[in-house]
């Protein structure tokens, strides 16, 4: 296909007052031959230079009258030129094929640049060419057109005569006149022959163009009357002409014919172009399809373009350029798509919005193939431009300022269009002049990568250290998208030296894998490689120049295929390079043909040639590697030969291998199917014909010997599948899950759009229905020009011509970029799924809808097919005037169900269609409330949020209101914050609308509360004196920031009920986690709503936010913080059980906080709690006992926080002793394993340090509740975390708070209860706890003293003392027990001996040697970013 | 025998400044079926990502260097990524420890995904005439005294030069940072550096700003010439126009090229003075003999290094423009209407011409490293079997 690019290009003809009108290519378009009105000049398309001028003498102008038309002969010797008094000039052209040249630009001698290109003088020359004129031919009447046979020339004279003139001794002998009168007209040719037509009297050929293919010539007639006539015989004579009529039309005005689909365009007065082919059996004019501007696409132009002007036909006939009376271009497919025009958008308006005028075009041509368009734009649009220069250049000298201009049209088109194989279909390859436009990133590598996703998704992936792995369905999404969201190409150069003595390239070809090109010009080819970058030459450039490439090249394997003509042995050959070695045809693989190659296309290890003698020819390809480098070796199958179906072969578009049948023969087993090549497709001027393997034959292959078995099956007759075909689309590649779409024959028919022939398959290999065809032929529409299909993908590739303005850059002149628009092609894609979906619906196939749907489910883009299907059902039913008698919307709907995505898809349809339409999509679809509660049951909230916006529109407030809550409530549980946050919104809108108020601005949150947040934003200096003035002055800043975006729950406009609502709710969904023990839930649930925590935790101090039980609640934090149980190495020794549970708690979370921080990584080591700070209202009173409380204890902490090292040292005896103390429960014996040496004890215990922390994220959080609960005086809270954080501080100080008077009895004695209950717990469940209860041993036994008239007996703590004094009395030289009963003693003589064993969560620092002193600044660094404000 | 993959999922090309992840996969390949079947142990894998230097004698003179590639023994449990390769290793990331003590049973296989910031502050790869830059990650495997296996996977780096620094310290400062909002906040700013980039990129190369140009020899002018803008992205087409109407020396030809400088830093230079690596990557010619006005339009190949510099290199873009014109002046005759003879014009057979030769630097940006991916020479993926 054709597109656009860049700007025009001007060319400056010679300074004359005239202006060139007409255009005329050469049979090559090497040459163009342009007429001004006493001038004739012949100009070269490459270097496009004018060569020659012929400027006619004053006397003889005013004999001939202005020149009018002109016309080449085959050969390029002549041209002949006709004037207005009906002379036929002709002009010698001489120098043709003489090496003579124009423009050989010579260098100074001793130049240091002496040469731009080397070879410059050989190539980049004009031929020299001169022009004598030969004796004139006087027709005496005013010659409408011109046209040129093989050997004579046709002219049309306005009194009604055909002349048929011979080129040589034009104007004598050879001279013969038919007056159109004299041929009979019919409306076809079967029809009885009558006499002349009677009413052709006065009436003359105004435009005639002759069709090869066709053999015949497409006049349009003075009255506007569309004809076609055919010479009966070989000679052109008045008695053997026979015309037939178009009927109906009588606004003609030109002609074009397509010699390879055999059309005939003629333009017409209305402005449309109407396409005719002629019937074969009855040989009248049919009307295939129209040209026509749409209102739709362009409603301001589309009446107003005056009569066409004139058509073009690009050299390859699968374009055609219109242009009208008024201007403008418009470039058209052969079977009517639409490509660009330049009457509508950035071609007719400026960038300010003004609107240009339209060139007017005179004449117009297409250079040679096709890459360029030469226009001479209309002498009026320059008048005007030279007045305006004209009054520029006042003084300038009078002379004829203006230089009369071609504009030079640049295209890139697709490779499909000349070199049609197939292999490579799913790449869009495009070239120009210069170079090839492939597609960025080829979808096999997406498809790959996708695979790779679902392997690895398949393995069990046991604590992935790092990130979660992208989930397969995005990353895929995301390879699409990148595969199809940019628009842009790789574009490579073609090598220069190759394209200066080849121009221009015909052919070019891409391999299958996309890496690999190969381009073909007029002699020789190159090719090039994705992956070294570089191209590959012929390396004797007499090779290159002894063969040209005649049916096309493309690639099978790594070897490139041509089909070729040797002139050194003149003969036609099939040859096979590879593509590694040197491009030498010593290296080559020749084979001999017969007749010349017309096409070329590979299938598997098959090539296909359809040669000149209209018939196809298989060949099979096998690689050898016998030879040093690989070659292919060829030999040829099968011989079909078509000359029977044929009439002309330069007909035949294309030809492919396929392996698509129509299974009315013997059924193949499936494997054995797909690889066969089963049928020949042949695409015969757009009727696609289908050659199948004749299979009913004797089945003898079986019985064959293997040498024999490739004597292949004959094919059958051909079959016509189609009409108007541009390209063809199979693949060879068979998938069992896409069977639909692999074994699919994919077709573009230019403005019918595509069609698929659909493989219908029974379902469960159940016998088919008899009724049931195997094949489906589908249209659809799509809105771009298909270029290639994704089989698998479902989709379309193409391409589409964008523009860039450039105007009002450059005062006032105005040059071509302000005239024109830049041109650039971009890469376009479209899915076509739902079309092919709803077609196989309406003709009742839902089963067949449905297993092709499954087969595409997994694909990206499949929830957007299944809305686009709905939608554009609805569209058309809902807004339908009439009544529908069967509607598809249910069908539809119904179909949908079949699919998870269901509930998703009506309701993104709905949203995105117009309110209007929703009764009548919910009508058929279900009722949007009972959609709703599926949601919430299917737990797919965000649909749901979805549906809750159409039931706010459908229904009354209360009812939305109503499942907004429904749906509130289960998002709160289920913490999607977002929703959440959403739905607070959404409550508050309709509480708002109900009350006809504004919605309620965001309200900010009281300071105090943040106060609270800022003490433990500072964790690390906050207990020290000096943390105010940091907090305040941060505070300040954080207020002014992040206080209006935060979702504020709280406001002070408490008088709004919906916001009492919502808080209501927000408590107790607050309530429910504080009962569950969900603290984790609670954090985030708090974080994500801006939820104010501490002051509701004040509220519920005394109820909900209690402990029951102290020992589920560690556990559950435990659980939930991935925190764990602290393991003791007598523990460890003691325990198997347990300890094994903590293994494996360990290994797994160990991996997860490697991941996230340094492995050794804590942040209480920083800096040791001190003190409480005194600026917060609950703490207030209570802020004197813990300093005492502190200072007390502090002798206590300075033991071991900065010492730790030292401690640690000690532990040898220790350790001993702990020994003793595990072996009191059950394994004395293995105390006697303790004579291991230091190393490994150190590591146990630096692993043990590991084992006993929890990741640092956990630990942070901990922290930051710990905080938010001392706060609000959750003292029970406290004193759970204190335990699982381990904390000694905490304990102390806590316990510290419980001796003041507004802490309630009640609490108190919680804390005792519960402190015992853990005690107990740990003495029998977790050992590991229970070194850190030694530690707070004295705390705890000065909160059991203070509960003087309780029920508590010291005798709870039996167990522990027990084991405690054991181990005591084993110390040798420990501190004597003051009382040797009170186990109190004991134990906190032990207290003080164990945090040097085993440093408790508070205190720990790991071993110097391990924490090198980068780390720690890290991990400073680390501690500002976890720094906690509120919002 | 373990086969060990590594897959970078999004593709060889990475913006500096962004997260590389790689999946390394480790599979036993034995079937848990066959009767040699037996479990696989590694002892550890760690990753690293790297950037080799590696300069050519002949241009480039490195101060000497001790060489310390042979301290490692072989056996030794330490991860040099650049063992075995030429030049010097100029940056490398911490290493990261994958996984110590694997067990895979037969047919077993697990994934590891290994994710790292590329560093900002390195150079682009790069590979010229004197000077090579080479990312790698390297994963090093370890069986129980076995010698260290090196699995390497060569990436691209683009670095966008003059990129912001990543405002987060202040945005730190201002958003919420409540422990339990952590997680969203983190992969949110995953995201950032790549967006930020691709918008800094987008601002940069899509302002339009026309530069006219007189060509002019010694006897007068030649061509006007238009540029639309000078920053271009890889990928892009640099598009510019001629205007010879207005031109009073007929020119016969001319080329664009599209160029690269490759300079090494004075301290660095094997002899004084010596010249600038000059590389071509694309050329635009035509003949402009009759033209009165052209353009032409020269893509950026997406595997080119956007222009940088380093202590030791400078890689500077330019278009190089040379134009042949006609010593004397060609101006093809007026043709007068009405004159009694019949006149053929014709062109010159030879043409007295003078070349010269202009250079236009302009700026190479990167682009959205998806995008060079799809036309990168490495696949992102590689494996070994140990």
């Amino acid at each position: 296909m054709y597109f656009l690019t860049g700007w025009p290009r001007r060319l400056l003809c010679l300074r004359s007052e005239e202006e060139p009108f007409h255009i005329q290519p050469s049979s090559q378009r090497f040459y163009f031959a342009v007429l001004s009105q006493t001038q004739l000049g012949i100009w070269f398309s490459r270097p496009s230079v004018l060569i020659v001028s012929y400027i006619e003498s004053a006397k003889a102008a005013a004999q001939f009258g202005s020149y009018q038309k002109a016309e080449w002969k085959p050969d390029d010797s002549m041209i002949a030129v006709a004037t207005a008094n009906g002379y036929i000039l002709l002009f010698d052209v001489l120098g043709v094929g003489d090496d003579k040249s124009l423009y050989e630009p010579v260098y100074p001698k001793g130049s240091p640049l002496v040469k731009v290109t080397p070879g410059y003088k050989e190539e980049q020359c004009a031929p020299a060419l001169s022009l004598e004129m030969k004796k004139p031919v006087d027709l005496e009447a005013p010659i409408t057109s011109l046209q040129s046979l093989q050997e004579d020339l046709l002219v049309c004279t306005a009194d009604g005569y055909l002349h048929v003139l011979h080129w040589d001794g034009l104007g004598s002998n050879g001279r013969k006149a038919i007056c159109l009168t004299t041929i009979p007209f019919s409306l076809d040719l079967q029809s009885a022959r009558g006499g002349p037509s009677l009413d052709l009297e006065g009436a003359y050929i105004r435009c005639m163009e002759y069709c090869v293919t066709l053999d015949g010539f497409a006049v349009v007639l003075s009255d506007g009357r569309l004809g076609f006539i055919t010479p009966l015989s070989n000679n052109i004579t008045a008695d053997q002409l026979q015309g037939v009529w178009a009927a109906d039309v009588t606004d003609g005005t030109c002609v074009a014919v397509n010699n390879k689909y055999r059309l005939m365009a003629f333009g017409c007065a209305s402005g449309s172009v109407l396409v005719y082919m002629i019937d074969t059996t009855t040989g009248s004019m049919q009307l295939s399809h129209k040209l026509e501007l749409t209102p739709k696409h362009f409603p301001d132009i589309y009446n107003k373009t005056g009569p066409v002007k004139l058509i073009r036909w690009s050299p390859d006939f699968s374009v055609a350029m219109v242009t009208w009376e008024c201007g403008g271009l418009s470039l058209w497919s052969v079977f009517g798509a639409h490509l660009i025009c330049t009457l509508g958008e950035d071609f007719a308006y400026r960038s300010d919005g003004t609107k240009k005028d339209p060139i007017k075009i005179s004449s117009m041509s297409w250079g040679a193939e096709g890459y360029h368009l030469w226009v001479l734009p209309h002498i009026q649009e320059k008048k005007r431009q030279t007045e305006e220069e004209e009054e520029e250049e006042m003084d300038s000298p009078p002379q004829p300022s203006l230089q009369a201009g071609i504009l030079q049209f640049h295209f890139i088109k697709s490779a499909l269009t000349v070199n049609p194989c197939t292999s490579n279909q799913e790449q869009v390859l495009l070239h120009g002049e210069d170079r090839l436009y492939l597609t960025c990133g080829d979808p096999t590598q997406v498809n790959s990568t996708s695979d790779t996703h679902a392997h690895t998704h398949l393995h069990p992936r046991e604590g992935s250290p790092m990130h979660h792995p992208p989930n397969p369905d995005s990353s895929l999404s995301q390879g699409l998208s990148t595969l199809l969201g940019h628009k842009h190409w790789h574009v490579v150069q073609i090598h220069s030296t190759y394209l200066e003595s080849n121009w221009p390239i015909r052919f070019a070809a891409i391999d299958s894998a996309g890496q690999c090109m190969a381009v073909a010009g007029r002699r020789g080819f190159a090719h090039y490689s994705l992956v070294t970058r570089k191209w590959k030459l012929f390396g004797n450039i007499t090779q290159e120049q002894n063969m040209t490439v005649t049916g096309g090249l493309a690639w099978w394997k790594d070897f490139v295929v041509v089909a070729c003509y040797n002139f050194t042995d003149q003969q036609e050959q099939l040859r096979l390079y590879q593509r590694s070695t040197n491009l030498d045809n010593a290296f080559a693989s020749v084979t001999k043909l017969h007749s010349d190659t017309l096409l070329l296309n590979v299938f598997r290890d098959m090539v296909i040639l359809f040669r000149a003698d209209c018939s196809i020819c298989l060949y099979s390809i096998e690689r050898r590697n016998d030879s040093p480098h690989p070659t292919a070796s060829v030999e040829l199958l099968q011989e079909v030969s078509m000359s029977r179906y044929i009439p002309h072969p330069a007909l035949v578009v294309s030809v492919t291998l396929t392996s698509v049948r129509t299974e009315t023969g013997i059924t193949l087993k499936a494997p054995q199917q797909a690889c066969m090549a089963e049928s020949i497709m042949l695409n015969l001027a757009g009727q696609l014909i289908m050659l199948q393997r004749d299979r009913s034959g004797p089945q003898v292959r079986d019985k064959e010997t293997p040498a024999n078995n490739k004597k292949l099956l004959p094919f059958s007759p051909p079959v016509v599948l189609a009409q108007c075909v541009e390209n063809v689309w199979t693949t060879c590649r068979s998938n069992r899950k896409k069977r639909h779409l692999l074994e699919a024959l994919w077709l573009s028919c230019g403005e019918a759009g595509m069609k698929v022939w659909l493989p219908l398959f029974p379902r469960d290999h159940r016998k088919p229905h008899t009724f049931l065809s195997r094949r489906i032929m589908l249209p659809f529409h799509i809105n771009i020009y298909p270029l290639a299909v994704l089989f698998e993908d479902a989709l379309v590739l193409g391409a589409t011509n964008e523009t860039v303005l450039y105007d009002g850059l450059q005062g006032s002149s105005e040059p071509l970029e302000a005239l024109f628009p830049f041109c650039t092609v971009e890469r376009t894609s479209q899915i076509y799924l739902h079309h092919i979906l709803r077609q196989l619906l309406v003709r009742n196939l839902g089963e067949q809808a449905l297993m092709l749907a499954q087969s595409c489910a997994s694909l990206p883009y499949f929830p957007h097919v299944m809305e686009l299907m709905v939608h554009v059902v609805l569209e058309e039913e809902a807004t339908s005037r009439e009544p529908i008698p069967d509607p598809l919307l249910p069908t539809v709907a119904k179909f949908i169900t079949e699919f998870p995505l269901f509930l998703r898809t009506i309701v993104h349809c709905a949203r995105k269609t117009e309110y209007a339409l929703w009764n009548y999509l919910f009508a058929a679809v279900g009722n949007p409330k009972d959609l709703f509660e599926e949601c919430l049951m299917a737990q797919d909230l965000d649909t749901a949020a979805s549906y809750l916006i159409i039931l706010q529109n459908m229904e009354v407030p209360a009812v939305s209101r109503q499942h907004a809550t429904l749906l509130f409530n289960t998002a709160l549980e289920q913490g999607k914050w977002d929703l959440c946050r959403h739905m607070i919104r959404f409550l508050k809108a309709i509480g708002s609308g109900e009350m006809e108020t504004p919605p309620p601005t965001p309200t900010t949150q009281e300071p105090s509360s943040t106060g609270g947040f800022e003490f433990f934003r500072n964790r690390s200096i906050s207990l020290s004196q000096s943390a105010d003035s940091v907090t305040t002055g941060k505070f300040n800043l954080q207020k002014t920031f992040s206080m209006p975006t935060g979702p504020s729950v709280k406001g002070r406009d408490v008088e709004c009920a919906e916001n009492m609502y919502i808080d209501m709710m927000l408590w107790r969904h607050a309530r429910h986690l504080l009962e569950q023990v969900r603290l984790r839930d609670l954090g985030c649930f708090s974080a994500q709503l801006g939820f104010e925590l501490i002051g509701w935790l004040c509220r519920e101090r005394n109820r909900v936010a209690r402990v029951d039980d102290f020992v589920s609640a560690l556990k559950r934090l435990h659980k939930d913080f991935l925190w764990p149980f602290p393991v003791n190495p007598a523990g460890s020794l003691s325990s198997p059980l347990k300890n094994g549970r903590c293994r494996t708690v360990l290994s797994t979370r160990l991996l997860k906080s490697q991941s996230a921080d340094s492995l050794l990584n804590s942040d209480m080591d920083t800096a040791p709690t001190q003190a409480a700070p005194t600026n917060h209202t609950w703490l207030d009173g209570l802020g004197q006992r813990p300093k005492d409380m502190d200072t007390a204890s502090s002798s206590h902490s300075n033991q071991h926080s900065p010492q730790t090292h030292d401690a640690f040292l000690s532990l040898l005896t220790n350790k001993v002793e702990e020994y003793s103390v595990g072996s009191a429960t059950d394994l004395t014996e293995t105390s006697s394993v303790v004579d291991g040496d230091w190393t490994m004890a150190e590591l146990e215990h630096i692993s043990m340090e590991l084992a006993n922390k929890g990741p640092h994220k956990s630990q942070v959080q901990l922290r930051y509740l710990l905080h938010v609960f001392m706060e609000a005086g959750c003292l029970e809270w406290c004193v759970v975390i204190g335990l699982i954080l381990r904390d000694a501080n905490v304990i102390k100080q806590v316990i510290g708070f419980l001796d003041s008077p507004e802490v309630p009895q009640e609490t108190v004695q919680s804390v005792r209860h519960g402190l015992l209950a853990v005690d107990t717990w740990a003495s029998t469940d977790c050992l590991g706890y229970k070194p850190f209860l030694n530690l707070i041993q004295p705390q705890l036994q000065e909160l059991m003293d203070s509960a003087a008239g309780e029920p508590v007996q010291p005798e709870a703590f039996q167990p522990s003392s027990q084991s405690s004094k054991l181990g005591c009395s084993e110390v040798p030289g420990g501190a004597a027990a003051p009382r040797a009963e009170d186990s109190r003693g004991a134990v906190s003589q032990l207290g003080l001996a164990l945090p040097s064993l085993e440093p408790a969560g508070g205190f720990s620092r790991p071993p110097s040697e391990d924490c090198p002193p980068e780390q720690t600044e890290e991990q400073g660094e680390e501690e500002g970013a976890y720094d906690c404000t509120l919002s | 025998m373990i086969e060990v993959v590594a897959s970078m999922s999004r593709g060889p090309v990475f913006l500096a400044g962004e997260l590389m992840e790689c999946l390394i996969t480790f599979t036993n390949p034995m079937s848990h079926l066959s009767t040699s079947a037996s479990s696989e142990m590694l002892a550890w894998a760690s990753a690293q990502i790297h950037c080799q230097f590696h300069a050519s004698e002949s241009r480039v003179a490195l101060p000497a260097q001790g060489n310390k590639q042979d301290v490692q023994a072989e056996s030794d449990t330490v991860l040099i990524p650049s063992r075995g390769e030429r030049g010097q290793c100029v940056l490398d990331t911490p290493p990261k420890i994958l996984f110590c003590d694997l067990r895979l049973d037969p047919g077993e296989s697990k994934t590891y995904s290994y994710s790292e910031m590329v560093p900002v502050d390195g150079p682009p790869s790069f590979r010229g005439q004197a000077v090579k830059y080479v990312y790698k990650l390297t994963i090093g495997c370890q069986r129980v005294n076995s010698p260290i296996k090196l699995l390497r996977v060569p990436f691209r780096v683009l670095v966008l030069q003059g990129m912001p620094e990543p405002p987060f310290p202040q945005d730190e400062e201002v958003s919420p940072s409540n422990p339990f909002l952590e997680e969203e906040e983190a992969s949110r700013r995953d995201a950032r550096p790549l967006e930020r980039a691709l918008e800094m990129l987008m601002v940069s190369t899509s302002r339009r700003c026309p530069q006219m140009f007189n060509i002019t020899d010694s006897r007068g002018k030649v061509a006007k010439f238009c540029m639309f803008k000078t920053v271009y992205r890889l990928g892009e087409d640099i598009i510019g126009t001629f205007n010879f109407s207005e031109g009073d020396i007929p020119c016969l030809q001319y080329s664009v090229s599209l160029q690269s400088e490759e300079e090494i830093q004075q301290p660095y230079q094997r002899r004084p003075g010596q010249p600038v690596s000059v590389t071509g990557h694309g050329r635009h010619m035509e003949s402009c003999l009759h033209t009165a006005s052209s353009h032409f339009s020269l893509p950026v190949p997406l595997n080119v290094t956007p222009g940088f510099s380093t202590d030791t290199v400078i890689l500077r873009w330019r278009l190089h423009f040379e134009f042949v014109t006609a010593r004397d002046p060609m101006e093809p005759p007026i043709v007068l209407q009405n004159q009694s003879e019949v006149t053929v014009w014709t062109g010159a057979e030879h043409v007295n011409v003078d070349t010269f030769s202009w250079d236009l630097p302009i700026k190479i940006l990167p682009t959205n490293p998806a995008l060079a991916s799809s036309m990168s020479h490495f696949t992102g993926t590689n494996s070994i079997n140990i």
